[in-house]
C-alpha cells in the first residue's frame, strides 16, 4: 500500500493528533461552563471562573481545534490538488511546533487574566504576533506549493484555501492592532464605537474565513472522494465562491444592530446577510445534487453521513443567521441563548462533522490500514448528532421564552418582569444543554478512542509487514 | 485565466474583500468620529476607575454583561437612557459585548450606593438570590498599581499625582465599584430620564390585607438586600414604622432617591406592584 | 428620490454586472469543457506528478 508515497503526510498526522488534543480540551472546558451557568458554585476564582474559562473554550474550539485541522487539511489537499509535494516540509514541522506552543501559552495566558477582551482576538499583544508569524509560515508553505504545482488548474477547494490564507491575515492584523503597556498588557488601538465596528467585521468574518471557507475547501475536496462521484457542479462553485468572499465582508456589523453605530452601516450588514443566502446555498445544492443517484450511501457510508449531515446543517445555519440579522428579529433575541445555539449548530454540526468526516478519510490511508471500527463511528455520529440538536435546540427555546418575558408588560406600559425573573427561569434549560454537552463529549470519546486504535493499529501492521 | 495564475488569482481575492472592509470598516471612522456626535460631559477615565475597568477586562465580566442599551422599550424601560456613540470614545477596548447572562451594565453607574456593590461582588446570591454570577470576594485586595501611570499615558488620559498617591491601600474591589459607578453616568439622564409618576396617587390596596403575601415576597425579592428581611436597615434605612404618607413612600419606591443611592423600581415593578409594597411597608411595626 | 437612494442604485446596478459578467464568463459555452474539468482530474491525485503538465 504505497498508493500515497511521495507526498509530505507526515506532518498531516501532526496536526491531526494535536488538533484533535485541542478540540478535546475545548469540548471539556465548555462542558464545565455550562455547568458553572447551571451552578454558580463550580466556579473557583480566581482562575477557574465562567469569565476566564469562557475564552480558553471558543479559543481552543476556533484555534485549537479549527485552525489546526485546516492547518492539516489544507497541507494534506493542497498537496494532491496540486499532484506535487509540500514547498518545505522542515517550515511544516516548524509551524506545528509554534502552533501548539501559541495555542499551549493562548490557554495559560487567558486563565491568568491576560485579555485583550475583545472576541476571538483576546490573546494579549505578544500571543497575538506568534500567531501572525504562525500564520506567515503557513501561508507560504501553502502558497508556493500551489505557484510550483504540477496540475494546471486549481480545483474549486484550492481557491477557498488561498481566500483563507489572506482573508484571515487581513482581519488579524487590523483587529489586533494594539497600544502596548507591558508584556501582559495593552489597549486597542480604537475606541468605542470605532471599536465595536472593527470588532464585528473582525469578529464576523472569522466566521467566514475560518469556519465557512476551510470546511467548504474541504467539503469539495472530500465529498467526492468519499462517494467516488465528483461534485456536481464546478463552475457553480466558483460563482458561489466569488459571491461568498465578497458579501462576507459587509456583514460584520448585523452584531451591532440597535447599537450606536451609523445607521447605514447596520442597514447594508442586514442586506448582504440576506444575499449572503445566495452562495451558500450555492454549496449546500452543490453537495446535494452530487448525490444524486448516490442517496444510498448515506445508509452504507458512514462518511457520507457525516459530510452530507454537515452541509445540511451549514445550509440551515445560512437561514438562521441571515434571519436573526434582520432587526426586527434581532431586537428580539440578540443577547438571548438563541446566539450560542446558533452559534453551535455551525460550529458543532457543520464544522465538527465535517472535519470528523475528513479525519476518518484521511487517517486510515496515511497509516495504510483500515478505520478501526466503523459501528463506533456510526455510534460517534448518532451521540454527536444528538448532544449537538439538544444544544441548539434547547438554547432557541430558552432565547424565545427570554426574549417574549423581557419583552412583557403590563396594561400601565410598564415592564412585567425584572430581569433577573427573566433569567432565574432559564436554568432548565441550563441543565439540559449541560446534558446535551455530556452526550457530546460522549461522542467525541468514542471518535478520539476509534482514531487512536486505527493508529495504533496500523502502525503494528506497518511493523509486522514492512512495505 | 486566473484558475491557472494563483498569484493574480490571490491579488484579486485580496481585493474582493477589501471593498466591503473599506466600506463598512473603514469609512465609518468618518461619521463615528463626527464632532456632532461628541458630548461634552463624558470623562476619561480616573487612574482608579481604570484599574476598575482592567479587572473587568481580566475578570472576563463582558463574557456575561453587555455596555450597550438598544433604542427599545425593553431596554430603556429596563435599563435607562439608550446608549449615543458619544458616550465611549474613552473605551479602549469598547466593551458592549454580545450575551446577557446577567443584565446589562452601560447605565449602572449611580443606581447602587457603593455598599450594595461591595456586597454583591463578595456575595452575589445574597443580593440577588437566585443570580448564577460567581463571587468576587477575592478582588479584595490590594490594587497593583505598578502599571497606572503608564496606562494612564498609554491611553493619554489626564491625570495628577495626587490621583496616583490616592490609589494606596486601595483594594481591587475599590477600584471595581469606582468603575461600576463611572459607567454611563457621564450623561445626566437619571434626572432628565426619571420615571415621573402622573395621576392621582390614591393605595388602590390601602389596609387590604390579601395583598400582604404577595407583597412579603416582592419585598424580599427587591429590598430585603439593602433594607434587610426583616426592614432593620442596613445599606439602606430601617423602614419600620414607616409614617409617611402613601403617596410619599410610592414615589420613593417608583422613581428611587438619586442623590441617596435608592434606585428607581418603576420601570422593573409597575404602578400596581408598587403599590403592593407601600401597603406592605404600612404594615410593618416595631414590636 | 434623493441623492443617496440614486447612490445606492447606481452601486446595486454595478455590483449586479459584475456579477452577471462573472456569470456570464464562467457559463460561456466555450468554457463548459475546461471549466468544469478539475472535478474529474481531483478524483485521481494518489501520487505527485513526476514532470509538469505532461498532457498539455
Amino acid at each position: 500500500m504505497n498508493q500515497q508515497d511521495g507526498y509530505a503526510d507526515d506532518i498531516v498526522k501532526g496536526f491531526i493528533i494535536w488538533s484533535m488534543v485541542w478540540g478535546l480540551v475545548a469540548v471539556l472546558v465548555g462542558v464545565f461552563i455550562s455547568f458553572q451557568i447551571a451552578f454558580p458554585q463550580l466556579n473557583f476564582p480566581p482562575y477557574l471562573t465562567y469569565g476566564r474559562l469562557r475564552p480558553i473554550h471558543t479559543n481552543a474550539g476556533i484555534f485549537g481545534w479549527g485552525i489546526g485541522s485546516f492547518m492539516a487539511f489544507f497541507i494534506y489537499i493542497t498537496q494532491r490538488l496540486t499532484r506535487t509535494s509540500l514547498w518545505s516540509p522542515a517550515l511544516a514541522k516548524a509551524q506545528l511546533w509554534l502552533f501548539n506552543v501559541v495555542i499551549a501559552l493562548a490557554a495559560v495566558t487567558l486563565a491568568m487574566g491576560m485579555n485583550r477582551s475583545k472576541e476571538y482576538a483576546e490573546l494579549e499583544w505578544p500571543v497575538a504576533s506568534l500567531v501572525v508569524v504562525l500564520w506567515v509560515i503557513f501561508a507560504v508553505n501553502i502558497v508556493m506549493t500551489i505557484v510550483k504545482r504540477r496540475e494546471e488548474q486549481m480545483y474549486i477547494s484550492l481557491w477557498y484555501i488561498l481566500a483563507t490564507l489572506v482573508g484571515v491575515a487581513v482581519l488579524y492584523l487590523v483587529n489586533n492592532a494594539s497600544i502596548p503597556v507591558s508584556l501582559t498588557k495593552s489597549y486597542s488601538a480604537y475606541a468605542g464605537a470605532n471599536d465595536a465596528n472593527v470588532q464585528w467585521w473582525y469578529g464576523h468574518n472569522a466566521v467566514a474565513m475560518v469556519l465557512t471557507t476551510p470546511p467548504l475547501a474541504i467539503f469539495y475536496y472530500f465529498l467526492p472522494k468519499a462517494t467516488g462521484v465528483p461534485i456536481y457542479s464546478h463552475r457553480m462553485g466558483v460563482v458561489a465562491f466569488w459571491s461568498l468572499i465578497f458579501m462576507y465582508l459587509w456583514t460584520g456589523a448585523h452584531h451591532l444592530l440597535w447599537a450606536p453605530v451609523p445607521d447605514w452601516v447596520q442597514t447594508l450588514a442586514m442586506g448582504f446577510s440576506v444575499m449572503l443566502i445566495a452562495p451558500s446555498w450555492a454549496a449546500v445544492f452543490n453537495g446535494y445534487f452530487s448525490m444524486n443517484g448516490q442517496w444510498h450511501q448515506m445508509r452504507e457510508n458512514y462518511l457520507v453521513k457525516f459530510l452530507i449531515f454537515g452541509i445540511t446543517f451549514y445550509g440551515m445555519q445560512t437561514l438562521q443567521g441571515p434571519s436573526q440579522s434582520i432587526r426586527t428579529f434581532s431586537a428580539f433575541i440578540h443577547f438571548t441563548d438563541w446566539v450560542p445555539g446558533h452559534v453551535h449548530m455551525g460550529t458543532l454540526g457543520w464544522v465538527s462533522l465535517v472535519l470528523f468526516a475528513a479525519i476518518y478519510y484521511t487517517v486510515p490511508r496515511l497509516y495504510h490500514t483500515e478505520v478501526y471500527s466503523i459501528p463506533m463511528a456510526n455510534m460517534h455520529f448518532w451521540l454527536v448528532l444528538t448532544g449537538q440538536l439538544i444544544f441548539s435546540i434547547t438554547m432557541w427555546i430558552a432565547g424565545v421564552q427570554q426574549a417574549a418575558m423581557l419583552n412583557a408588560t403590563n396594561p400601565d406600559g410598564s415592564l412585567h418582569y425584572s430581569f433577573i425573573e427573566t433569567m432565574a427561569e432559564l436554568y432548565p434549560y441550563w441543565y439540559m444543554r449541560a446534558a446535551g454537552g455530556v452526550i457530546y463529549l460522549a461522542g467525541l470519546l468514542l471518535f478520539l478512542y476509534n482514531i487512536y486504535k486505527t493508529i495504533t493499529v496500523g502502525k503494528a501492521q506497518a511493523a509486522v509487514q514492512p512495505a | 485565466m486566473i484558475e491557472k495564475k494563483p498569484i493574480i488569482f490571490l491579488l484579486l481575492a485580496t481585493a474582493t474583500i477589501l471593498v466591503g472592509t473599506i466600506i463598512t470598516m473603514v469609512l465609518p471612522f468618518r461619521w463615528i468620529n463626527d464632532p456632532k456626535l461628541a458630548i461634552a460631559s463624558v470623562k476619561p477615565y480616573t487612574p482608579l476607575q481604570l484599574e476598575g475597568r482592567d479587572i473587568y477586562i481580566r475578570e472576563g465580566c463582558n463574557n456575561c454583561h453587555t455596555q450597550t442599551v438598544r433604542p427599545l422599550l425593553s431596554d430603556t424601560e429596563r435599563y435607562g437612557e439608550y446608549s449615543k456613540s458619544g458616550e465611549f470614545v474613552y473605551d479602549q477596548p469598547f466593551l458592549w459585548g454580545s450575551r446577557r447572562n446577567g443584565p446589562d451594565l452601560a447605565r449602572i453607574g449611580g443606581k447602587y450606593p457603593d455598599a450594595w456593590h461591595v456586597k454583591h461582588m463578595k456575595d452575589p446570591r445574597a443580593m440577588v438570590p437566585r443570580s448564577n454570577m460567581p463571587s468576587y470576594a477575592f478582588l479584595d485586595r490590594p490594587l497593583d498599581t505598578s502599571l497606572t501611570e503608564k496606562k494612564m499615558k498609554a491611553l493619554k488620559f489626564p491625570y495628577t499625582q495626587a490621583d496616583i498617591d490616592a490609589l494606596k491601600g486601595k483594594t481591587e474591589l475599590d477600584a471595581m465599584v469606582a468603575y461600576m459607578q463611572k459607567v454611563g453616568n457621564d450623561i445626566p439622564w437619571r434626572k432628565t430620564g426619571k420615571a415621573e409618576v402622573v395621576g392621582e396617587l390614591k393605595n388602590p390596596f390601602q389596609d387590604n390585607l390579601s395583598v400582604l403575601p404577595e407583597a412579603q415576597k416582592l419585598y424580599a425579592e427587591h429590598c430585603a438586600q439593602c433594607h434587610g428581611i426583616e426592614l432593620k436597615g442596613e445599606v439602606g434605612p430601617d423602614l419600620r414604622d414607616m409614617d409617611k404618607p402613601d403617596a410619599k413612600v410610592f414615589a420613593t419606591i417608583y422613581s428611587g432617591i438619586t442623590e441617596g443611592g435608592m434606585p428607581a423600581f418603576g420601570d422593573t415593578l409597575g404602578k400596581e406592584r408598587t403599590w403592593k409594597l407601600v401597603t406592605y411597608l404600612k404594615s410593618v411595626h416595631r414590636k | 428620490m434623493d441623492s443617496a437612494s440614486i447612490y445606492y442604485l447606481g452601486v446595486t446596478l454595478f455590483l449586479f454586472i459584475v456579477f452577471a459578467a462573472i456569470v456570464a464568463r464562467t457559463y460561456r459555452k466555450a468554457h463548459r469543457a475546461k471549466g468544469e474539468e478539475p472535478k474529474f482530474r481531483m478524483m485521481d491525485d494518489d501520487q505527485p506528478k513526476k514532470h509538469d503538465h505532461p498532457e498539455t
